[in-house]
């Protein structure tokens, strides 16, 4: 089941080094042995944060590096489309550096650590120092292994592809991405995406204060809910692809809008017209990475939005209140709190149908929180590896940060523990639910937050 | 001194600088979302207290306007090398530019040029000029204004933005910071069959010893002493009296502004000085007007001590309500709006900054499709002769005429 875990990793890893001995010819020597160098210091690495340190942290470097790397590919693909289009773009001996050794390895090293990380993180905790060091050491020695692979792979290759370093730092970040979206702490899609939202939200509401435009109470219902739909996950997901997929189209672009070479010295027209076919010709070829870094980008938006993660999300359970207002769930019930798992709760009074939950931290203790937030429309909460998940946004929740008011997390609710159970006011929780959750379906007056 | 300065000219004016500054912002963005929910505001707070950030977000207008002279200046350098009226033809200003031997004659050139759509002009000094389409300059120009009319105004409201919030009564002075506004005859709101709007909200202000009589919409907003007058939400100022068992003194009237618009909505205020907290809404009207609109309102209350619910029922504006030796009235309700005033001169600079923008854009689809810009120029220079294209549009097919018509001469050395 590993071994199956591991495969797209390891292909994406194949691939990442073919790449990177095509993107710098004449240096392959130097690639391979950075690229299972790089590899091996990131499965030993990740191995050993995460037995000395909580696994989120090494999970959070992982995280952040290809988050960096995603940046910076953005920065390259903005310059090289300017690059193209502008005649003096300064370049600050980028080139000069690109051409150089030191570039080749650093890229080989920085893939393999990063490739190392992911693969390392989809090993499962296995009992036994033997078996702890065993695996690995597996991994490690098929990551090599792979990289003598694609170095036969590449010399199969046309020599017509080539690969410009602005693509192929597209294509090996979209590769890393790929590897980083099936893991539900890697993934960059569904946070940006969330982000997205959130940062549209505040933009509109911002520029429609600047330019004073008025409030939804004077405007038309049908130009209001146009607006609303700004505030939607939909636009999260759909500015989160634009983001995602632009450094990849920029590079496209950039390529497809280099000028072609100037022809006015020759006077004949064939060999004119050879002259720019054949520039035509090499400009097509470099197309073919930018394209793939598409694809491959498609295909870990793909793994993120449909990650192959079963949520634990049990059927709320209808309770009553007493004849006093009090509502209770006892310890020990058919199913005990102490479980660690979300137990979700149905009660309905006052016109209003009200779902909350409750939950034992990880430190052992009870809370107890509305399946909804301050912020988000209340599609509940979901819980998986030590994480509860909002529907709506996306948000990824530590356990032990659940029953903390603020931000995506569930609205806590007061209640009272005793030893039989949970005891709670229903007055109260009705009026939670009200206040906090009821502003956040409207798109009227606060348009969503 | 002199290259310094140039440097940082070229700097200033490169196009290299907006998207580094806008990646500057982007990180700090990023940055600041490790920290808040409320990045923007963060941000934007950020920059409105601190010289630095502020003068790096200055350097977009700046970088607009460096762009605007150095591109007139450019197209006017083409212009006068294409009249003949300068002798200096700058090769970067062309997207090709190559030396011949000059021709004996520029008449097969002429004639071909002709054929293929182009204005010609024969000048004195050996100069042929060709032009065919409209020059993209002037909607170049609306939008370097336009950008330049954005960030400055973005800069201005960042830096200098102030909001006053009053609550503009009818029948009561209207709010000003010295208190002398007029008074504030008549709100009227109602509803109407605009584009974009549905509703109308009319405030009339009688003139003060400074100012003639004003009324104030919505849309575009109005100005007051140099401010924007910003109505933000509907309510009602109504003037209250109770009396309890307990308060045998407590029959004064007193006043408050409640957010009660629209009608259903509840809104709060607690009774100073006494336990009690009364709770209001505006009642829908039996006919389904609103009440707002009409004027003939009615209250429905809750009083409360404490979290214990004493009373509740309603009140018309102007009567009262007995019950338990409570009295409730009402005698006086009247239409408010909570509005700010505010003080922002970026506001203008971006929406000239809009109405600039959709102009360019709309004269840039035309031209650009339909009518794209080319030029050759061709100067006798002795026995040479240079010849310089440049296409704003249509460049594979005017870069195939130009081309064709250097077949026609030889090539004396590559620029």
């Amino acid at each position: 089941m590993t071994a199956l875990k591991l495969i797209p990793h390891l292909v994406a890893w194949t691939l990442m080094v073919l790449l990177l001995l095509r993107g710098f010819p004449g240096r392959g020597r130097g690639v391979t042995l950075w690229a299972v160098a790089g590899f091996a210091v990131g499965t030993a690495g990740y191995v050993l944060l995460s037995r000395m340190l909580p696994v989120k942290i090494p999970l959070e470097i992982i995280r952040a590096t290809v988050g960096v790397s995603f940046f910076l590919l953005w920065v390259v693909s903005v310059g090289a489309l300017y690059r193209s289009t502008v005649r003096d773009f300064p370049l600050f001996g980028v080139q000069r550096l690109m051409a150089s050794p030191f570039a080749a390895w650093l890229s080989a090293v920085a893939a393999g650590l990063v490739a190392g990380g992911i693969c390392a993180s989809r090993l499962p905790g296995i009992e036994g120092a033997a078996a702890q060091l065993l695996a690995p050491l597996l991994l490690a020695l098929t990551g090599a292994l792979l990289v003598f692979a694609a170095r036969g792979a590449e010399r199969r290759l046309t020599s017509s592809l080539t690969i410009p370093p602005s693509s192929l730092l597209g294509a090996l970040v979209a590769l890393l991405l790929f590897s980083s979206s099936s893991i539900l702490l890697l993934d960059l899609f569904s946070p940006l995406s969330m982000k997205v939202m959130k940062g549209i939200h505040d933009f509109v509401h911002q520029f429609m204060e600047s330019i004073l435009i008025p409030d939804h109470l004077f405007i038309r219902p049908p130009i209001w809910r146009a607006i609303g739909l700004l505030f939607g996950k939909e636009v999260g997901f759909w500015g989160g692809l634009v983001i995602w997929f632009t450094p990849a189209i920029l590079l496209l672009l950039a390529v497809q809008l280099e000028p072609l070479p100037s022809v006015a010295q020759i006077r004949q027209g064939a060999q004119r017209r050879r002259v720019q076919a054949a520039a035509i010709t090499t400009k097509r070829y470099r197309l073919v990475i930018p394209l793939l870094a598409l694809t491959i980008l498609g295909m870990a938006v793909y793994q993120s939005s449909f990650p192959n993660v079963e949520y634990w999300d049990p059927k709320p359970l209808t309770i009553t209140a007493s004849p006093g207002g009090e509502l209770f769930i006892p310890r020990k019930g058919e199913v005990p709190l102490d479980d660690g798992k979300l137990h979700k709760y149905l009660y309905k009074g006052g016109g209003k149908e009200v779902r909350f939950f409750v939950l034992t931290s990880p430190d052992g203790k009870l809370t107890v929180d509305l399946d909804a937030c301050a912020i988000c429309k209340p599609d509940g909460y979901g819980q998986a590896e030590g994480m509860v998940i909002c529907y709506y946004c996306k948000t990824l929740i530590p356990l032990e940060t659940v029953g903390k008011p603020g931000g995506c997390n569930p609205v806590p609710v007061p209640f009272t523990e005793r030893e039989d159970g949970v005891h709670l006011d229903a007055v109260t929780l009705v009026n939670s639910w009200s206040q906090t959750v009821q502003a956040t379906i409207r798109t009227g007056k606060e348009m969503g937050k | 001194m002199k290259r310094l300065l140039a440097a940082i000219l070229s700097t200033v004016a490169s196009r290299a600088l907006p998207p580094l500054v806008f990646g500057f912002f982007l990180l700090l963005y990023i940055g600041v979302a490790f920290f808040t929910d409320e990045t923007l505001i963060t941000l934007m707070a950020l920059t409105r207290n601190s010289v630095i950030l502020a003068a790096i977000l200055a350097l977009l207008p700046l970088n607009g306007f460096c762009r605007l002279v150095a591109e007139a200046a450019a197209e006017l350098k083409r212009r006068r090398a294409l009249s003949g009226k300068s002798s200096r033809v700058e090769p970067e200003l062309y997207d090709e530019a190559v030396e011949l031997v000059a021709p004996a004659s520029w008449a097969r050139v002429e004639e071909r040029l002709s054929s293929e759509g182009y204005d010609v002009t024969l000048a004195q000094g050996g100069l042929l000029a060709a032009r065919r389409g409209g020059t993209l300059f002037p909607v170049r120009m609306l939008y370097l204004v336009g950008m330049c009319c954005l960030f400055s105004g973005i800069l201005v409201s960042l830096v200098s933005r102030g909001v006053n919030r009053q609550a503009v009564v009818e029948g009561a002075p209207f709010p000003t910071p010295s208190g002398n506004g007029g008074m504030v005859e008549k709100i009227s709101y109602g509803r109407i069959s605009g584009l974009i709007l549905e509703k109308s909200l009319i405030m009339e202000v009688a003139g003060s010893d400074e100012q003639g009589g004003q009324k104030f919409g919505i849309y575009p907003p109005g100005r007051f002493r140099g401010a924007f007058v910003y109505p933000r939400y509907l309510g009602i100022a109504l003037s209250y009296r109770l009396s309890s068992p307990d308060l045998p003194g407590g029959a004064e009237e007193r006043t408050a502004l409640l957010p009660l618009y629209p009608p259903g909505k509840e809104a709060a205020t607690k009774i100073v000085g006494t336990p009690y907290r009364l709770n209001l809404t505006l009642g829908k009207s039996q006919d389904g007007s609103d009440p707002y609109v009409t004027g003939k309102m009615t209250f429905l209350f809750k009083l409360l001590k404490g979290q214990e619910l004493l009373l509740t029922g309603s009140i018309p504006s102007g009567g009262e309500f007995v019950r338990d030796g409570y009295r409730l009235a009402i005698p006086d309700s009247r239409r408010m709006v909570m509005t700010d005033f505010v003080y922002d001169s970026g506001v203008l600079l971006i929406w000239v900054a809009g109405v600039l923008c959709a102009a360019a854009l709309l004269l840039w689809i035309p031209l650009r499709i339909f009518f794209p810009r080319r030029e050759m120029l061709f100067k006798s220079e002795g026995e040479l002769v240079r010849a310089f294209s440049r296409a704003e549009g249509g460049r594979k097919r005017h870069a195939g005429v130009f081309h064709e018509l250097l077949d026609l001469l030889e090539v004396k050395e590559k620029r």
